[in-house]
């Protein structure tokens, strides 16, 4: 299964929020749709769920058109929202009943994921006797009571700590290795780094950046390398090599612990290593670059997440 | 159809469950049939033995109250022995002026009193009129014997023979071919209240249930779940059958009470209670169609707003709509065959009522209410599609309640 998103837009009241979002993501991967606040990631989904309809643009699921309504989705809207004064276990019987399951079916099911996500013992209570966390935990028991194929998660992390979120993190990751599509969108750069396979930035309405996240990190941190000394601050060492004019690199970024450093003229990692050597800086760490996602995020983005 | 009975049973399984809900029918319906049980238990002999208005008023009479009244008669025209037996607990004081009358009237001294000019002329003073007083009436019936029997005797002529001739009883066997509308006008008229009583409570109940799903921000799953047109039908459609269960208990429980204590009762309540199955099948189609219709309607106008506290500003104008209905109907019900009533029959915002009633009480063909039958029917379903969309728009509008008429052209413009 391949779901295809190409050329989004969307406007409201006259103003254009999508500017032709374009992403795509197949069977057995994780698709992060990062962005800021506004950037347009719920806009985004919405649309895939059709609560919008887009101005134009296509959505094809095998090149075909694709009809939420026809396929078994599980999706978690970033407004959460069930009957908070009716029982757990009625409402999650009731949706996963109007996704065309038997009673029967749908009760087994709605225990199945409530045991999963250890909240079965408040399989009969009202929604609104628990905590905000396991009313968390209960959307996406009723989000993934239908035995989705398709898993579309809005901020899935949002309000829980971090025992639920490794929870969570071990059913997506049971998700992606039952094959089946995730899309879901994060703040949280550290879990979609994780399970994300492949990622799209949106930014301003705009995808700005996608594909495969290794390929990313890799382009990210080709001809960049990493470096700190013994006997320099990190301060000082970066005066150090653009005032002597010996190294052909720019610093190009810093972190409390390194500088990264970007080649600026045609050199080799050993010929940089042995000038460095023969300098008077005692090496503390020196390597390649590996950029998180969070640094490849900012550097598209232009601000902390 | 199946997400539709999914959605029905869902928000039926609620209203069994509610307590409250239960409670308040089991209450009503015992508290409503215990009523019509009382004539076994306790002696109602003192309420009951009227049995007719006529000898209501003839008790009055009899009874009267006790009092003074001032007679100003200076020809002495109107014959006292028969004023005494008119008036039994009333003193007579005789005034010489209307002055007299006046002043005692108004330091009240006396509660009524009458200048009598001629055998074709009095006036009548008294302080404050009231509604009911019929002092004056029965005073005028005296006066017009008292001029009768002053012309006999003038004449030398039997009067007791002249009155018994004038007042042989004649025997009027009256035959309706058509409806007897003044049987028919108090269940009429009970029916047409128990109708707007059942839209205007059920229909703020079921606005308030579609609010909740904005309100509580469940609406995203469901509209991404199944069809607007389910979940409206399915929610409108549990709130009516919710609404007609618990008008139907308490009506069953009243009138079955009624049936087995009719006799006590001595048929008493026979205007109110005793309704004709056919006037009950005429109500059913068309109450419980208005009922819908309205049902429909509220459901749209809770999905306009996200807060229930805004549900009484969305549904004013619909408020409004069903009591200009309501009024104009029970003015009319002397009228029934009247334009007015016409008119109205055929509209769906009121053929509910206006119907109903031509049929209980007026003459009205086949075709008519057949034709009515099917606007209304149409317009219930058209109600629902366009309450559905307009459910579907308001979908994760929060905030300020949006419009009717926006909502209207936003229709328009998403065709």
């Amino acid at each position: 299964m391949k779901l295809e998103v190409k050329n989004l837009r969307k406007s409201f009241a006259g103003t254009e929020v999508l500017h032709g979002v374009s992403f795509e993501v197949e069977t057995g991967k994780a698709l992060g749709l990062l962005g800021r606040n506004g950037a347009g990631k719920t806009t985004t989904m919405r649309i895939l769920m059709e609560v919008f309809r887009a101005d134009s643009g296509e959505i094809t699921l095998d090149g075909k058109v694709f009809k939420p309504a026809h396929e078994k989705i599980g999706y978690l809207p970033e407004e959460r929202g069930l009957y908070p004064k009716r029982t757990v276990i009625d409402q999650m019987v009731y949706l996963a009943k109007l996704r065309g399951f038997s009673t029967l079916h749908a009760k087994n099911n709605a225990k199945k994921w409530l045991k999963r996500l250890e909240v079965e013992e408040y399989e009969t209570r009202k929604l609104e006797t628990l905590s905000k966390g396991n009313q968390q935990k209960i959307q996406l028991a009723a989000t993934l009571v239908c035995d989705p194929d398709m898993i579309i998660l809005d901020e899935p992390f949002s309000g829980l700590d971090p025992v639920n979120s490794q929870i969570l993190k071990d059913v997506v990751t049971e998700l992606i290795d039952a094959h089946k599509l995730v899309v879901f969108s994060s703040h949280q750069m550290s879990y979609v780094e994780q399970f994300c396979d492949s990622i799209a930035i949106i930014d301003k309405g705009e995808v700005v950046l996608q594909g495969d996240l290794r390929e990313i990190k890799k382009e990210y941190g080709q001809n960049r390398w990493i470096l700190s000394a013994e006997n320099y601050t990190l301060q000082d060492l970066s005066d150090k090599l653009v005032q002597s004019g010996k190294y052909p690199v720019r610093v190009d970024g810093r972190t409390k612990d390194y500088l990264t450093l970007k080649i600026e003229e045609a050199v080799t990692k050993n010929e940089l290593l042995a000038r460095l050597i023969h300098s008077d800086i005692h090496i503390e760490q020196f390597g390649t670059y590996e950029p998180s996602l969070n640094d490849i995020f900012v550097e598209k983005v232009g601000d902390e997440a | 159809m199946r997400k539709f009975l999914i959605v029905l049973q869902y928000e039926l399984k609620e209203y069994v469950r509610n307590r409250s809900f239960v409670i308040i029918t089991l209450l009503l319906a015992l508290v409503g049939g215990l009523v019509l049980f009382a004539p076994r238990v306790i002696d109602m002999s003192g309420f009951l033995g009227r049995s007719s208005w006529q000898e209501e008023d003839t008790a009055a009479v009899e009874e009267g109250e006790e009092g003074m009244m001032l007679l100003y008669d200076s020809e002495g025209l109107i014959d006292r022995e028969m004023l005494k037996r008119v008036f039994p607990n009333i003193t007579w004081i005789e005034a010489d002026s209307t002055d007299a009358i006046k002043d005692k009237i108004n330091r009240e001294e006396a509660q009524a009193g009458f200048h009598v000019i001629s055998y074709t002329e009095f006036e009548y003073y008294v302080f404050n009129s009231s509604l009911y007083s019929d002092e004056s009436a029965y005073f005028e019936a005296v006066l017009s014997a008292s001029m009768r029997q002053a012309y006999f005797e003038a004449n030398n002529l039997n009067g007791d023979e002249l009155e018994a001739l004038f007042d042989t009883p004649i025997t009027v066997n009256e035959q309706i071919l058509g409806k007897d509308s003044t049987d028919n006008y108090w269940y009429s008229y009970v029916l047409v209240i128990v109708v707007f009583m059942l839209i205007v409570f059920y229909g703020q109940m079921i606005a308030v249930s579609v609010t909740n799903e904005k309100s509580n921000r469940a609406i995203e799953i469901l509209v991404t779940t199944t069809t607007p047109n389910s979940l409206l039908f399915g929610k409108v459609i549990a709130g009516a059958v919710a609404g007609l269960c618990q008008v139907g208990v308490v009506l069953g429980a009243v009138l079955i009470s009624y049936q087995i204590n009719r006799e006590l009762w001595g048929g008493m309540l026979d205007m109110l209670l005793n309704i004709p199955s056919d006037v009950l099948i005429t109500f059913a189609l068309f109450g419980i169609g208005g009922y819908l219709f309205y049902a429909f309607l509220y459901g749209a106008m809770g999905a306009l707003v996200s807060k229930t506290e805004d549900i009484s500003k969305s549904s004013s104008g619909l408020m409004i709509m069903i009591m200009v209905v309501y009024f104009i109907t029970l003015m009319q019900l002397g009228n029934v065959d009247g334009v007015a009533m016409k008119v109205l029959s055929f509209l769906p915002i009121s053929s509910y009522s206006a119907m109903f009633v031509r049929i209980a009480m007026g003459t009205v063909a086949m075709w008519e209410i057949m034709v009515s039958f099917v606007i209304l029917v149409a317009s219930i379903f058209a109600a629902g599609f366009m309450g559905a969309r307009i459910y579907r728009m308001g979908t994760l509008r929060y905030g300020n309640p949006i419009r009717l008429t926006t909502a209207l052209k936003e229709l328009r413009k998403s065709k």
